[in-house]
């Protein structure tokens, strides 16, 4: 107790003259807790969001969904043992000014119920009930719709549009809707009409695209999960998709999945990087502090002495940079809400969260204590003498054991709590074992080039002989370096190609030769007006008229694909419904790689498909394999006759499933067309095709391309964003191990200035040995960094790797140049200064 | 005892002025000649300007006034790259605190002003091995001062003083973190090599026994120098 | 009546006692021999100067003798205690309460003042008197209006007798001094010595002085000189100071 007394009064009085030697400690702590504050925060915004919202989200505790069909009545009694039910139905569209039906648009329309919305509340404009706005009379039906419906077709509210062959009064236009999330992707705005209106708009045709939704609020205590058994039990496989609240919107799950994993990396990172940078700041700190600590030990100061006096200063610094990144990491959900709000396609709510902000305090303190007690610890032992003399190489005799133990334990503390507490443990406990993995090779990589250097023979050039002594100088900073900028280039490298993968992989999505028009739900007796139609343009390629219908994937050789084993980067195609065509003869734009060519023209036998070849890899299948599908209740038999490369980007849509005719034929079900026209016909062939077939839903492609590149843009500036932080973090771990070695260079300068070195021949010098270890540095961040977004391209994201040499490029130059920069701005300082001070007897 | 040649100085100093920041004037009107091959002492108390005037006249301070010449050539009108060309070509110090670079050899160390000339690297180690035997130092060459004492530095930093054949060498204090014995006979060493180099010397020392060496010895006041009989 | 003040002297342990000491050390071009053996009686009260060329381990066995650096081998004891053997923190508890130490270079603290700087070693001796000894202490150095002032504002005169004032504020049974007036001038030297003299009197300490200059050797009782880590000469100096007669010698040491 009397050592602390004492200790703390030493430490006051050291603290007295201001924290100026402290920044760069100060500002790594405050950035690195900021970081895990931040991200903790955001995080948790989105999962709270996510899990409050469930129930709103789904709309209902329960959620039943299929194509085509409603359900039937004794569904209908099954869905109301439970509680109350609301029915939609949901499908693109074309909606068009009543008084112009030249003005038409695509929309996303939905047909609701009387009972919708079971939870919470449609908030319409003016204000009004939901069912009000779209109630039909016996003239009109009317509807709400949102504004950018509205902005495009150029009406207002108490205009009439025009749906399939009915015209909808504007009651009200959407302000929100309870089920639905902002932002995220959409080929058209929404459009509410009541069940009756979408019967009268008569677009309810067979084997048109509807789904039907059926949402379920349980009265009782029952658990999703028997109702979920229930449906299995009661009901085919395949035939109904069902949602419960606790798994509401999976692709918004999904996303909130990957971006809290995302953000998980930034923050850890910045924490490691600024961790580094502190412990040099720490190490520097206690290499000027160490004549006064050889004075006070001479004067009878003890060891523990010294290590209280030191580390109740540091610590002192250190809480002051935790409450500060404690402030800017509790700001930062709301600054993400204020500038980019509007477009996460998730919900989230926006607070002040005191959990992950404890956590990121904790963190920052073990993290401190974690940096900060080996340098004392070794100072502590070093006999007086030893501190006297002017050492340049540091000691290596290690701390006490005890000493050794606390350190280790503080970043072990660190490791375990970040991978409890996390929502994604063996997320974060592989990026752990991955961050470690990246300091050894970094830390083999800077001893390898001290070794080299060391190795080089003689050289002409005298400044680069200089610039290689200095790096290899003991003492030298270069190793640190190499590591604080090598860490921060990795990240920067990692999530650069991650997004210029992800970007790649969606391009790769989009048709690269892409069709002016898709046209979706042609009925079967106007296949041939419409192909006449569209094909009188002379200026019409690629035209395609296809039968489309929508099945699922259900069994793989007889063993339903739960059980199935199936490959991480096929899995997508058993998800959910795929498109599903039949052919007599080989399509043109096929390839087929396996099996013969295609079934005769004339087979009418079991049910063939001409199956993709990398899924079947994937599933473990070959040709005469049988897949089974569930079409519109039914299951159906297929055997694998031939397997197709498909390559993905010369088709509007794509058909894994193409079958012989016999049986699928035999559904109700309509076509799918695509054409290139010039663009000087598109406006003409819009019309055209709305005025004739009204029914008919027509996607201008161009425009949704345009709105994903939107998405794209938006989701690389939150990356760009987020790899500043980091950078941020690297940038002052360089300055500090610059700063590290600079009292050292600025005595060489100056002595050789004396001799009479010009400061242009200094600065060749300089120039040589920073551009070498950011050469260096850059290198190995570039192979660390290289290494570890494969590793999340295939692990984390489930997508293929893009390897892109520019990226590299630039990273490995831009840390090159910020390092010269930083290592010149403080040479100069150094030559500035005026010799005669430095020189004088110390 | 040589005597001065007054046509053409090493060195030449004209009513030369320094104050120190905070106002103080050091000395006013100071004149000095130095011939080439002359060995002069400055003396005076500390505080009075020795070094200060050794920064002058080494190209590493300005004046406040007054001018300074080597081998004729005026150093006021040139910017702080040209002084520092003129500092390589003709000047060689020595330093009360050695000053030697501590992450190179003593090799490396000597080699700098060559290294800094220009010249070849083996070339440059070569003269530098060599002048350090001259210095009493031979097969040391690789060794890292470190491992050196206080009279084996101020060798290493002679032998570096004088490896470019400069016309003049500025002294500050050489012996002063020595002891008298090895004072001593770094001076001896310090005074052979330099009458064998003919440089000029100027060293600024309040050792009596160091001024002893130099053929004219000099007093530092405010009011400039004058010379100084006793001993 | 001052004999009997010598063999009282005589009769108390040494204060300074070294036993065939080594020292060692790592450099670069491989181990270095800095002491080869060195052995040594100081008797309490004496003032001892050490005297030798650069090299020759002088401050370096004053490092050791001050408990600052350990020896390879050989005994040391300092004050009646043992030093060989004790670990770091026992050689601190043992510098604050039996050794003052003066540095060329002063080494003051940058961040206290002259006052907290003085009192540092009471402080740590726990002492609740500190602060008033310690202004006491600078007094006597003739600095009693620079109390408040941080070395950065000190002349180096003026710092310097801030550390011998530091130096005797515990009154420590052994004084030492490695290059006392190295980094000052001629007349601020003096000074120095002349203080460091007369306040080693005022407290009895016993001397330990390691210097260059023959002439500030002269004024200690006893000069030793000191050649490739060896002391090769051990003189004996009779203080003559007219009027007081003959002092009985002290026993020479080996």
């Amino acid at each position: 107790m009397n050592a602390f007394a004492l200790a703390l009064r030493f430490a006051r009085r050291e603290l007295r003259s201001g924290l100026a030697g402290f920044r760069i400690f100060l500002a790594a702590l405050t950035l690195g807790v900021a970081a895990i504050a931040g991200v903790g925060s955001l995080g948790e915004a989105f999962l709270t969001g996510l899990s409050e919202q469930g129930r709103t989200l789904l709309g209902g505790d329960v959620r039943l969904q299929r194509m085509y069909e409603p359900a039937g009545e004794a569904e209908r009694k099954f869905l109301a043992s439970y509680g109350r039910i609301t029915e939609s139905a949901a499908m693109r569209s074309m909606a068009a000014d009543a008084k112009d039906q030249t003005k038409r648009t695509l929309i996303e329309l939905r047909a609701v119920d009387r009972s919708y919305p079971l939870l919470g509340e449609t908030v319409v404009s003016p204000a009004m009930p939901l069912q009000t706005a779209i109630s039909c009379d016996t003239q009109t039906c009317g509807t709400a719709v949102e504004a950018a419906l509205l902005a495009r077709l150029g009406l207002k509210v108490g205009d009439t549009i025009h749906i399939g062959s009915s015209d909808f009064l504007v009651r009200a236009q959407i302000v929100s809707e309870p089920d639905r999330i902002s932002g995220g992707f959409t080929l058209g705005p929404h459009v509410l009409v009541g069940m009756d209106g979408l019967q009268r708009a008569g677009l309810i045709t067979p084997g048109s695209l509807i789904n039907y939704a059926y949402r379920v609020a349980f009265a009782g205590n029952a658990e999703p999960k028997d109702f979920r058994n229930e449906v299995a039990q009661k009901f085919p496989r395949g035939v109904w998709e069902v949602n419960d609240r606790d798994n509401a919107l999976p692709q918004v799950r999904r996303f909130v999945e990957q971006a809290t994993m995302f953000l998980t990396l930034v923050g850890l990172t910045a924490l490691i990087v600024a961790g580094v940078g502190a412990g040099q700041a720490v190490e520097a700190f206690l290499e000027r502090r160490r004549v006064t600590i050889a004075t006070l030990k001479a004067m009878g100061a003890e060891g523990r002495h010294i290590f209280l006096i030191y580390l109740t200063q540091i610590m002192a610094v250190a809480s002051v940079g935790i409450v500060l990144g404690l402030i800017l990491g509790a700001a930062f959900p709301f600054a993400v809400q204020h500038l980019a709000g509007d477009a996460i396609p998730a919900p989230a709510h926006y607070a002040l969260y005191p959990g992950p902000l404890l956590l990121a305090a904790l963190f920052g303190a073990l993290a401190a204590l974690g940096f900060a007690v080996p340098p004392l610890a070794r100072a502590r032992e070093i006999a007086p003498a030893g501190l006297f003399r002017d050492l340049v190489s540091p000691s290596s005799r290690q701390g006490r054991w005890p000493y050794r133990l606390t350190a280790a334990g503080a970043f072990a503390a660190i490791a375990a709590l970040s991978v409890l507490l996390s929502p994604y443990p063996w997320f974060n406990l592989a990026f752990l074992g991955g961050t470690i993995g990246v300091l050894i090779v970094l830390r083999l990589i800077a001893l390898g080039v001290r070794w080299g250097i060391a190795r080089v023979p003689r050289r002409r050039s005298q400044s680069l002989r200089l610039a290689l002594a200095n790096l290899t100088r003991p003492g030298t900073p270069a190793a640190g370096i190499i590591v604080a900028l090598g860490l921060g280039l990795t990240l920067l490298s990692t999530v650069t190609l991650i997004q210029g993968t992800v970007e790649a992989q969606i391009e790769d999505q989009l048709p690269s030769r892409s069709p002016s028009f898709l046209f979706v739900d042609i009925q079967k007796d106007q296949a041939d007006a419409f192909s006449k139609r569209v094909q009188s343009f002379g200026t019409n390629t690629d035209f395609s008229l296809t039968p489309m219908l929508r099945a699922r994937i259900v069994k793989l050789k007889g063993v339903p694909t739960e059980k199935a084993t199936i490959a991480a980067d096929s899995r997508w195609a058993v998800n959910g419904d795929r498109n599903l065509t039949y052919s007599a003869s080989k399509p043109n734009n096929a390839r087929v790689v396996e099996g013969p060519q295609w079934w005769p023209a004339e087979y009418s036998g079991p049910t063939l498909v001409s199956f993709d070849k990398d899924l079947a890899k994937g599933m473990g299948l070959k040709i005469g394999d049988t897949i089974t599908i569930s079409l519109l209740g039914r299951e159906i038999d297929l055997r694998i006759f031939n397997l197709r490369d498909i390559d993905f980007r010369n088709a509007g849509l794509n058909f894994i499933l193409t079958v012989s005719p016999g049986i699928v034929d035999k559904a109700p079900h309509a076509f799918f067309s695509s054409v290139r026209v010039a663009p000087a016909d598109e406006d003409a062939l819009f019309s055209a095709v709305s005025g004739s077939f009204p029914n008919v839903t027509v996607v201008r492609v161009k425009e949704t391309l345009a709105q994903v590149g939107e998405m794209l843009a938006t989701l690389a500036r939150g990356i760009e964003i987020a790899s500043l932080i980091t950078i941020l973090a690297g940038v002052l771990v360089l300055a500090g191990a610059i700063a590290a070695g600079h009292r050292a260079r600025l005595y060489d300068a100056v002595v050789l200035k004396v001799l009479g070195a010009t400061r242009g021949r200094l600065a060749v010098v300089y120039v040589i040995e920073y551009g070498l270890l950011g050469a260096f540095a850059g290198l190995a961040a570039a192979i660390a960094g290289a290494t570890a977004a494969w590793a999340v391209a295939h692990f984390v994201l489930e997508v293929p790797f893009v390897f892109q040499p520019r990226t590299l490029f630039f990273t490995i130059a831009g840390g090159s140049l910020a390092t010269l920069f930083l290592g010149l701005s403080g040479g100069f300082a150094a030559l500035a200064a005026k010799p005669a001070k430095r020189l004088r007897n110390p | 005892m040589r005597t001065p040649s007054p046509a053409s100085p090493l060195l030449s100093v004209t009513s030369l002025k320094k104050s120190v920041p905070g106002g103080r004037v050091l000395f006013d009107g100071l004149d000095m000649a130095v011939a080439p091959g002359e060995f002069v002492a400055i003396m005076g108390e500390s505080g009075a300007g020795k070094s200060t005037l050794l920064n002058l006249i080494a190209g590493l301070d300005t004046a406040d006034s007054g001018s300074i010449a080597i081998r004729g050539t005026v150093l006021d009108g040139l910017d702080d790259d040209a002084r520092t060309k003129l500092r390589l070509a003709a000047i060689g110090f020595v330093f009360q605190a050695f000053h030697i670079l501590p992450h190179l050899t003593l090799a490396q160390n000597v080699a700098l002003p060559l290294v800094l000339q220009h010249m070849k690297a083996r070339e440059a180690e070569e003269r530098a091995h060599a002048m350090l035997a001259s210095a009493g130092l031979s097969g040391r060459g690789n060794d890292f001062p470190r491992a050196l004492s206080g009279g084996e530095l101020q060798r290493v930093a002679i032998a570096r003083a004088l490896v470019h054949k400069p016309a003049l060498i500025l002294a500050d204090e050489p012996t002063g973190n020595l002891d008298p014995e090895t004072a001593a006979r770094i001076l001896e060493l310090f005074a052979t090599a330099v009458r064998e180099s003919g440089a000029g010397v100027l060293l600024v020392t309040h050792s009596h026994v160091a001024a002893a060496v130099a053929d004219r010895t000099l007093l530092l006041a405010r009011s400039g120098l004058r010379e100084h009989d006793g001993r | 009546m001052q004999e009997r003040d010598a063999r009282e002297q005589a009769a108390k342990p040494p204060s300074i006692l070294l036993e065939d000491l080594r020292l060692t050390l790592a450099s670069a071009a491989g181990p270095v021999n800095i002491l080869n053996g060195v052995s040594l009686t100081v008797a309490r009260g004496e003032a001892v100067a050490l005297l030798g060329p650069s090299g020759s381990g002088k401050s370096s066995l004053l490092m050791v003798a001050a408990g600052l650096e350990t020896p390879t081998a050989g005994r040391v004891s300092v004050a009646g205690r043992v030093l060989s053997g004790l670990g770091e923190d026992a050689l601190a508890r043992f510098r604050r309460e039996h050794v003052g130490i003066v540095f060329q270079s002063f080494h003051l603290i940058p961040t206290m003042t002259a006052l907290e700087n003085v009192a540092v070693p009471l402080e740590l001796l726990g002492r609740s008197d500190a602060f008033a000894r310690a202004e006491d202490a600078l007094l006597h150095v003739g600095l009693q209006h620079r109390l408040e002032h941080y070395p950065g504002q000190l002349s180096g005169g003026e710092q310097q007798r801030v550390a011998l004032a530091r130096a005797i504020v515990h009154e420590p049974e052994v004084l030492f001094a490695d290059e006392p007036t190295g980094n000052l001038d001629g007349a601020t030297g003096t000074a120095i010595v002349d203080l460091l003299f007369s306040l080693r009197a005022r407290v009895g300490a016993t001397l330990f002085l390691v210097t260059h200059e023959e002439a500030l050797a002269q004024r200690c009782d006893r000069t030793l000189r000191m050649k490739d880590g060896l002391i090769v000469a051990d003189t004996l100096i009779l203080p003559r100071i007219a009027g007081e007669g003959d002092h009985a010698q002290h026993g020479g040491g080996g």
